[in-house]
């Protein structure tokens, strides 16, 4: 279906990523190991259980999508910022590949790294509780569609953004509170009216809900519901990716 | 024969209204050396953005190879080797990898990615720097890299904008010599280029482009013989009173006589035998002619340097 070229350009992604991985594979990994032996440890045994799993465990799978999210959208987001600022974009833009198949390509980089980053953090899960997975499919299924969406998210903003305070800014204003306000760290039950509602709408808790049945075999709502969220992500931030560089937004003048 | 690239009423709007290029038209037949030349902002860049797919089109055509560079990019594309006049680089790469990924980008598989980098490293003396990074390269080794990774995947069509700006004069040499070598062996190549000496030894056809519109296209000697000046600059022993040089008219600028003269090397020796046949002593002749920077100059009234505008044509002399 896709070129030689589009595959080139997949590896050039990873690559690039593993040799950056200090900065790219191990701050998820240290964050989320500090997380399990703060909130999980230290904590953990004063809230007891969670819908009767144990709190370190019931943490994990939220952690997992803090270390998903992120980095599948740095990735593509930082890598197509760079390409932007540098100028090599121009390697890829006069090759005979088509706008899909770089945002594709693009976006396969950013979830491969945010599926490593999650898959790092169970194993970490898996040595520092004992975590046992639920459902290993699911839980690869949920890595993937999550992480899809997210790198494709990058491409769009790697594409709009002018400058790298603009990457940051969805990071720290837009991903980061709605992971914290998505139930990384608590049911929501356990929140007010208002914040719980306030949670439902969120499409973040949705995906966490759903990595939650898949790793521990628990949801709060309709696991098919968070599945078909995560998969509706997926589908629209990769298509406006790719209808983006197909009309060269932003790339071509 | 198809053309290797031919563009037809080809129009460019920036947003913002300004209008790059205004409806040109090109066609560079196959193993042609072909010059684009034209100041800043001419439109240089733009055409060649355009066929290359760096720049999306307003109005008009670009093909290659009878190839539509917007509805059949792919074919077009793989025909095209570019090579941008500013020098960017992938950081995270050695220029051995940065060749192979730019192969692969084409299309060519691992292996032959490898053997045509080796290749390209040999050609340009780089060997030595395969597992360096380009920000560790001089500024002439890193255009190197930038007309290697436009040859890496072998194409039949070389696009080279401003190829020697910046680069060292045996660089440049090297370069022209390779160029002459692969236009000889079939590659069409489109140079653009602020040394109109490159363009004058390198190119068997010119266009001028200025203010989005092709001014004129032909060989540079056809432009130089059509709008440029030639004739003979005579020095004489003594003044001869009414010296009359018929059919030619003449000037006289410091003591000097400048005739005009189509073919001076015919006519010098007429010339000559009415001078001394009306009693005039010859110290010296020379004959002038006119540059493709003084065509350049006078059909746009811009000189490609902008830091050279203090020298003064042959043409400039004339007018005094």
């Amino acid at each position: 279906m896709f070129s030689r070229g589009f595959w080139v350009i997949v590896k050039r992604e990873v690559k690039r990523f593993m040799f950056l991985y200090k900065q790219t594979l191990l701050p998820s990994v240290i964050s989320s190991g500090l997380y399990i032996i703060v909130f999980g440890a230290a904590m953990g045994s004063r809230i007891g259980e969670i819908k009767g799993v144990e709190y370190i465990h019931f943490i994990i799978p939220g952690l997992v999508m803090m270390s998903v999210i992120n980095p599948a959208y740095q990735n593509s987001s930082s890598s197509i910022m760079q390409a932007k600022f540098l100028r090599f974009i121009e390697d890829i833009l006069i090759t005979p590949l088509s706008g899909l198949e770089i945002s594709l390509s693009y976006i396969i980089g950013g979830t491969v790294r945010g599926v490593v980053n999650g898959a790092l953090v169970l194993l970490l899960g898996y040595f520092l509780t004992g975590l046992q997975i639920d459902n290993w499919f699911l839980t690869f299924v949920y890595l993937f569609a999550v992480a899809w969406a997210f790198a494709g998210a990058g491409v769009i903003v790697g594409i709009y953004a002018k400058s790298w305070d603009s990457i940051m800014v969805i990071t720290n204003f837009f991903f980061m509170p709605l992971i914290f306000l998505g139930g990384v760290f608590y049911s929501i039950e356990m929140l007010p009216d208002f914040w719980r509602n306030f949670s439902m709408i969120n499409p973040l808790y949705w995906m966490i809900n759903g990595l939650r049945y898949a790793t521990l075999g628990i949801a709060e709502t309709s696991h098919e519901f968070s599945l078909g969220i995560s998969i509706l992500f997926a589908i629209f931030f990769s298509s406006l990716a790719s209808f983006m560089f197909s009309k060269g937004y932003r790339i071509k003048t | 024969m198809k053309p290797a690239l031919e563009v037809k009423n080809l129009r460019k709007v920036y947003e913002g209204g300004l209008e790059a290029l205004k409806g040109i038209n090109l066609t560079i037949p196959q193993g042609s050396f072909y010059g684009l030349l034209g100041p800043n902002g001419a439109g240089k860049t733009t055409t060649i953005g355009i066929i290359t797919g760096l720049v999306n089109i307003t109005g008009g055509s670009a093909s290659v190879l009878g190839f539509d560079s917007v509805s059949e990019f792919r074919q077009a594309r793989k025909l095209i080797g570019l090579s941008p006049q500013e020098l960017n680089f992938d950081v995270f790469f050695s220029i051995g990898e940065l060749l192979e990924l730019q192969a692969g980008y084409y299309g060519l598989s691992n292996k032959a990615a490898k053997e045509r980098t080796t290749v390209m490293l040999e050609q340009f003396g780089l060997t030595e720097k395969r597992n360096s990074r380009a920000r560790e390269l001089s500024g002439g080794m890193k255009r190197r890299v930038q007309i290697a990774k436009a040859l890496v995947h072998d194409p039949q069509i070389v696009i080279l904008d401003e190829p020697t700006a910046g680069v060292d004069i045996e660089l440049r040499h090297m370069l022209w010599n390779y160029l002459r070598q692969i236009n000889k062996e079939g590659k069409t190549i489109l140079l653009t280029t602020h040394y109109i000496e490159e363009a004058e030894q390198l190119c068997e056809t010119v266009s001028i482009i200025n203010d989005g519109n092709i001014i004129v296209t032909d060989s540079p000697e056809k432009l130089t013989q059509a709008h440029g000046m030639s004739g003979l600059e005579i020095t004489l022993t003594s003044e001869v009173a009414d010296l009359k040089l018929d059919p030619w008219l003449y000037h006289l600028i410091d003591g000097k006589i400048h005739v005009n003269i189509d073919h001076p090397e015919k006519e010098m020796a007429k010339v000559i035998n009415q001078i001394s046949e009306q009693g005039g002593g010859i110290e010296n002749v020379r004959i002038y002619r006119s540059s493709l920077e003084d065509v350049f100059l006078k059909l746009t009234g811009k000189s490609l340097h902008e830091e050279d505008e203090k020298f003064e044509t042959q043409e400039a002399l004339l007018n005094v």
